[in-house]
Parts: C-alpha cells; sequence; structure tokens
C-alpha cells in the first residue's frame, strides 16, 4: 500500500476512536468546566472574606471556613480529576491504537461522580465537613468516589492490555503510573484519617502528604502524559529525548511518595519527617526541569505554532509554570524560608500554582487538541480562546505574587518580629488576600468564557470546517495544514 | 498484487475510501507521533539536577538524624530575638515598666531639687516622699509638675516658700505617666496604681486649658484641681511589652 493510503486508514482508526470515547470525554471536559467556574466562585468569595469579613455574612453557608474548603474540594474532585478522567481515556485509547469498548461503565460512573461531588458539596455548606484539608467532604464520599474510580480506570487498564503494538510511548508510563498510584495514596489516606483513630497530629500529616501525593503522583503526570503527547504531535517532531524523558519519569515516581510532610515543620511530629518531606520537594526540581525542558526542547523552533495553536500555546504556558514550580519547590523548602510560610497562605499558592498553573494549563492545551477531534467540529471563536489563555496567565502571575512571594515577604518576615503583636503580621496577610480576589476573578472571567464555549461544542455547535481554528491569522505553513488543504492525506 | 486481481483491489481501495470517508478534518490533519528523539542529554541539565540534589542533601542534613523522639529540629525556633532567648525583651507588669520609664525622667528633670532619694534637702526643696500632694489628688500633682508652683506651700508638716519652675517643656503623655507612677511608688510612696497614658494626656489637656506661664498656687489647686485625673484604671499587674507598652495576652 502506498504510504498515503496508510495515512488515509490512520486517519479513520483515528476519527473511529474518537468517536468510540466522544461520549465520556466530552461529558468529564463539560462538567469539569463548569465545577471549574464553581470553584472559582467559591474562591473568590474565599478571599474577600480574608480582607472583606463582613462580606456576605448573612449566609452561613459561605463563612469563610465552609467556602474555602468547599473551593479547594471542587477544584480537586469536580474540575481536576473529571479533566483528568477524561484526558486519561482519550490518550490511552489514541495510544493503544483500539476503539474504547466501555463508554457506558464510564458514562454512568461519570455521572454519579458528579452526583457524589454535588452532595458532597451541599454537606460541606452545611457544616458537615470533616475538617481535613482536601479531605473535607463527608465522610461517605470518600468509599463511594473510589469504587467510582475502578469502574473508570480498570476499563482505561484494560485497554492498555489489549493495546496494538507492544512500543510504550511515554506519555503512556505516565498514565499508568497515575492510575495504579491514585488508589494507594486515596486509599491509605483515607484509612488513616478516617477509619483508624490515631493521633490527631498524624492525622493533620497524613493529610498533608496526601495533598502533595495527589498533585505530584496523579494530577501532575497525567499533565505531563498530555503535555508529551500534545507537543510532539502538533508540532511533527519526536520529543527531544528519550534518555530524559526516562529520568523525569523515574525521578517523579521515586520523589514523589516522600514529599508532603514539609508543611508541618515546628509541629510536635519527629523532626526528621517534615525535612524529609522538604527535601523530596527541593527534588521535585529535578522531574520539573527535566520534563519542563523536554517539552520546550520539543517545542523549539516552532514559536509560530506555539503562537496559533491552541493547545500549543497552553502546553507551552503550562510548562514554563512547570519549571517555576520547580524552582519555588527548592526555595520554599530551604529551612530558613520554611519558617516563613508557616501560617501564610504560601502553602496554597504553592498548590494553586500546581494545580492551575501547570495542571490546568497543561490539561486546556489537551482539551483545545482533543475536543475538535471527539465532536468533529472546530473551536468556534479564537477570541474565547485568546482571552482564556491571556486571562489564565494573569490568574497564574497573580497567584505566584500575591500567594507565593507576599506570603512569605510580608506575613512571614512579620512573624519573625519578636516584640510585634501577632495582629500585625496577620494584618500583613492583606495584600496577599487582596492579590487573591484578583486573582480569582481574573481565572473566573476567563474559565466562564471557557465552559460557555466548551459548552457549545459539547452541544455539537462548532463550526463545520477542515480549517482548525488557529489564535494568529497565519500566512504560509501550519503543522494543521494550510489553508482549506488538509495535509496528510 | 494489483496485477493478479485485476478487477478489484479489495488491498487498499475499500479501506482507503471507507477510512476517507469516516474520518473527520482534524483527525485527519494530525501529524503522527515518530519514534522518541536520542537528542543527548545537555551537561548543563545534568548540573542543574546535581545542584537540586545538593540543596535537597544540605536540607536532609539539618534534619537532626532519624529519631522519632527528637520533636523540633535544631535550630528551628519561630522567634528569636537578637543575641538569643535571654536578652530578650520579656513582656512585664505595667507598673514596673511606667516606674522605670519614669525614673529616667525623674533623674534628668527633678533628682537636682528633690535629691536622688526623693526627700529634698531639707532647706529650700520639699520632699516628694510622705507628701500628701503626690499621693492624693493626681491631678493637683500633674499641674505642679507641669506649671511648677509657687510657694507657700505646706509639705510633711513645714511650709516651703520657694518656687519650682514648670516641667511641661518636652513632657509627653508617657514620660508624664511615667514619671508621676514612679513618684507615687518611690520614695515611701506606695499607692500601688498605675497613672494611665490616657489620664496623663487629660493632665496636659487641662495644664492647656489653664494656658498660663506662671507657676500655679495652692490657692489656685485647691480651688479648681483637687481631684484625680479622668480616664480608665489600669491594673498595675497587666503585662506589657516593654518597648511599645502594648499589653501582651499571655
Amino acid at each position: 500500500m502506498s504510504n498515503d493510503s496508510t495515512k488515509s486508514i490512520d486517519a479513520g482508526l483515528r476519527t473511529a476512536i474518537d468517536k468510540s470515547v466522544s461520549n465520556p470525554v466530552m461529558f468529564f471536559f463539560t462538567s469539569g468546566a463548569v465545577w471549574l467556574a464553581v470553584s472559582v466562585l467559591l474562591g473568590v468569595f474565599t478571599s474577600v472574606k480574608f480582607h472583606t469579613p463582613s462580606f456576605m455574612e448573612c449566609f452561613g453557608g459561605l463563612t469563610t471556613g465552609r467556602a474555602y474548603a468547599a473551593h479547594i474540594n471542587v477544584l480537586v474532585y469536580g474540575w481536576c480529576f473529571q479533566a483528568a478522567f477524561g484526558t486519561i481515556i482519550w490518550l490511552m485509547s489514541r495510544l493503544t491504537r483500539k476503539e474504547f469498548k466501555s463508554s457506558a461503565t464510564v458514562l454512568v460512573a461519570g455521572h454519579l461522580w458528579n452526583v457524589c461531588v454535588g452532595l458532597s458539596l451541599v454537606g460541606i455548606l452545611i457544616g458537615k465537613s470533616t475538617g481535613v484539608p482536601w479531605m473535607e467532604f463527608p465522610k461517605f464520599s470518600w468509599v463511594i468516589f473510589l469504587i467510582l474510580y475502578l469502574f473508570i480506570a480498570v476499563p482505561v487498564f484494560t485497554q492498555f492490555r489489549v493495546r496494538q503494538g507492544g512500543h510504550v510511548y511515554i506519555s503512556q508510563w505516565y498514565l499508568l503510573a497515575a492510575l495504579f498510584l491514585f488508589p494507594w495514596i486515596y486509599g491509605t489516606a483515607n484509612i488513616f484519617v478516617h477509619v483508624i483513630e490515631g493521633s490527631a497530629v498524624m492525622a493533620a500529616a497524613v493529610a498533608s502528604w496526601y495533598k502533595f501525593a495527589l498533585i505530584f503522583l496523579f494530577f501532575l503526570p497525567i499533565a505531563f502524559s498530555a503535555a508529551y503527547y500534545i507537543a510532539p504531535k502538533v508540532t511533527g517532531r519526536p520529543v527531544y529525548s528519550y534518555n530524559l524523558a526516562l529520568l523525569g519519569f523515574w525521578a517523579l515516581v521515586a520523589i514523589g511518595p516522600w514529599m508532603g510532610m514539609q508543611e508541618l515543620v515546628g509541629a510536635p511530629i519527629p523532626a526528621f519527617l517534615p525535612y524529609v518531606g522538604a527535601t523530596a520537594t527541593i527534588l521535585f526540581f529535578l522531574p520539573a526541569i527535566t520534563v519542563g525542558l523536554n517539552i520546550l526542547m520539543t517545542i523549539k523552533g516552532h514559536e509560530t505554532l506555539a503562537k496559533q495553536s491552541p493547545a500549543l500555546r497552553f502546553t507551552t504556558a503550562g510548562t514554563f509554570g512547570l519549571l517555576a514550580l520547580g524552582g519555588f519547590a527548592i526555595w520554599l523548602n530551604l529551612p530558613s524560608v520554611m519558617k516563613g510560610t508557616q501560617f501564610t497562605i504560601t502553602g496554597y499558592g504553592f498548590e494553586m500554582l500546581a494545580l492551575y498553573g501547570v495542571f490546568s494549563m497543561l490539561i486546556f492545551g489537551a482539551i483545545y487538541f482533543i475536543v475538535p477531534r471527539v465532536t468533529q467540529r472546530e473551536w468556534l471563536a479564537p477570541g474565547f480562546i485568546r482571552l482564556h489563555f491571556n486571562i489564565s496567565v494573569y490568574a497564574v502571575i497573580a497567584i505566584v505574587i500575591g500567594s507565593i512571594l507576599f506570603g512569605i515577604l510580608l506575613p512571614g518576615v512579620a512573624q519573625e518580629q519578636f516584640s510585634a503583636s501577632w495582629k500585625s503580621s496577620a494584618n500583613a496577610n492583606l495584600a496577599s488576600d487582596w492579590f487573591n480576589t484578583v486573582t480569582w476573578l481574573c481565572a473566573l472571567i476567563a474559565n466562564v468564557f471557557f465552559c460557555f464555549h466548551l459548552a457549545l461544542m459539547w452541544a455539537r455547535l462548532g463550526r463545520h470546517s477542515k480549517h482548525p481554528t488557529l489564535l494568529v491569522d497565519h500566512h504560509g505553513g501550519s503543522a494543521h495544514g494550510a489553508d482549506g488543504k488538509v495535509q496528510n492525506i | 498484487m494489483a496485477d493478479q486481481k485485476p478487477d478489484l483491489n479489495e488491498d487498499s481501495n475499500v479501506l482507503e475510501s471507507h477510512a476517507e470517508l469516516a474520518s473527520s478534518a482534524s483527525s485527519a490533519r494530525e501529524n503522527q507521533l515518530q519514534e522518541n528523539g536520542m537528542e543527548p542529554v545537555s551537561l548543563w541539565i545534568i548540573l542543574a539536577c546535581f545542584f537540586g540534589v545538593l540543596v535537597g542533601g544540605t536540607v536532609l542534613g539539618k534534619s537532626g538524624g532519624f529519631s522519632y523522639n527528637n520533636l523540633t529540629a535544631k535550630g528551628y525556633v519561630t522567634s528569636q530575638p537578637e543575641g538569643g532567648l535571654e536578652k530578650a525583651v520579656q513582656p512585664k507588669p505595667i507598673i514596673d515598666v511606667f516606674a522605670k520609664n519614669g525614673a529616667k525622667i525623674y533623674s534628668a528633670k527633678c533628682q537636682g531639687c528633690h535629691q536622688p532619694n526623693g526627700l529634698g534637702d531639707g532647706a529650700n526643696f520639699p520632699p516628694l516622699g510622705n507628701s500628701e500632694w503626690t499621693t492624693s489628688n493626681t491631678l493637683a500633682f500633674s499641674q505642679i509638675i507641669l506649671n511648677g508652683v509657687m510657694g507657700p506651700i505646706e509639705v510633711d508638716g513645714r511650709t516651703w516658700n520657694g518656687a519650682m519652675p514648670a516641667q511641661a517643656a518636652g513632657m509627653t503623655p508617657t514620660d508624664l505617666a511615667g514619671l508621676m507612677t514612679y513618684i507615687r511608688n518611690s520614695f515611701g510612696n506606695s499607692t500601688g496604681d498605675v497613672i494611665s497614658i490616657e489620664m496623663a494626656e487629660n493632665a496636659i489637656a487641662a495644664y492647656k486649658e489653664r494656658n498660663s506661664a506662671a507657676p500655679i498656687t495652692v490657692a489656685e489647686l485647691e480651688s479648681k484641681y483637687m481631684s484625680d485625673l479622668e480616664g480608665a484604671v489600669v491594673d498595675p499587674a497587666v503585662k506589657v511589652d516593654p518597648e511599645t507598652l502594648i499589653p501582651v495576652a499571655e
């Protein structure tokens, strides 16, 4: 057969695979985007409450403690998980070159997942939160989430087992690692916090470990998986270095499980535990620069594409976010700086940089790539995408300046003043709080547009065209094919 | 192969045409993923990794070793003033802090006449200890300090005819509160109370209201000033920061 006909058959197979996963993938992305908008709105409420405590004080459900817990948990379980599920299913099906057979099962699990998130959110707002960071959802929910996860993960793993061809691509390493690590992380954390009655300090330590394990062993691997797919796919060149990818992967898997307890430095737990956590978090610098540079070197030389293609633009921005995260991982965990991060929102800023600046940005990139394929329609409005991108970048910058930098420089330093009153150092948080309000207002604008755009695509109202939606008017060549012509057929 | 099947080329045409019909534009225009690149890893990346490991190792080294009994890392004290905890400014009872500040004012402004022991010289300058003027009617006492006083004035069973100059110049409410608290609890006096800064502010307000350069006389004092200063009473045992004078929560 000729090369052209192989390509044409490939395109047909790709389309068949995309159609087979269309329903669950679009469901996860769209409902995730709705939860993201809800979470960001709750983020605005939370930060406004910090600097203007009288705001909305007539609503008991929106007191700071409840709004904050709802904001974080909806972000994690509503948006991050569902965005991750959509990405996992699509990537695994594409990379195993087989149609996905379990769409119905996964779709049912996805609906139940949303019901569970909704009920748990109501639980938090009426005051039934457990009070454990990132596990505030009422106790009933964790078993349900774990079971639903298995209904999503087992079909994906089955998909891997029946794959065509023996080669396992870099993205699949990360997907498999995340698939297997999650039940361990989630089960361990919930059993130690909710089932086994132990020391409350140890429960706090386990909760910190859970938080970091979830970010660095589940969410970020899936984001890396997407980036390792999007960057070479759009640029049309191989991933820069296989060895670097190996190093980045094994470094993350080896380091990730040790992270987290540095949050408890100064708490009455054995002193080596926070220091081990700090060391591991510093070592996250290794996977951050290896993965980050590997992806950036893959994109290098295709700067025009990185401007034009929504997928590649978000991927590039998320990769820069990853490099920043690696740098902050070192700086924030130096013993001298670590002291200043206690009782400030620096830790929150670091988590938000990981979840929004890296994970969400890379997943947005994947979504802008995946959605036109599974819906077979093109994105409607480049203006919406540009707006989503620009304002998201502003939000990430505001997170870095407001939460991470001001979080240390002002309240952290103020706390160390021996003769100053505690109130004066608490007041130093105000700058961060105002910045946070700006952050989440930016993110709110960006994500309302994103959510609306995605909902239109879900409703199959996208453009029916052979022209991709590009962000910059292009002259001449584009890997998406020249105007009016479809490449590779 | 096509040559052997002249009428129907089922190897390619059917699949091809179906694929082309079925494929969507976006799937069709994609690049294929290529085999992984094998670019050599840059020395700079390796050096950066070593840097990360070095910093990590340093931090691990500060953990104080693997021990379940060690709950506080060495060097981890959230608040430590310069020179160590021993030299730290510790909160003290407000009466002690005020009296200590007052003693400094006293030695600068008062002890030349009233003597370091506060008992006067026995000839021209009356004693401050064992004196009704200092221990009762704090408003009158404050006005004597601020305006000065013109004799004759009866103190400790004797009549004194000297003239005391005004001391209001440069006297802040904090200074006045400290000075009065010091005198009322020294030289044999022990009222055990504190003249608060609020009271001292009221005293200075009364001084400004009088608005006269002439020293006050006993007749004037007795006509208008025989009362205590207004202002909330402060518990003399409450602990304050000696520098900021702000109460410290225990």
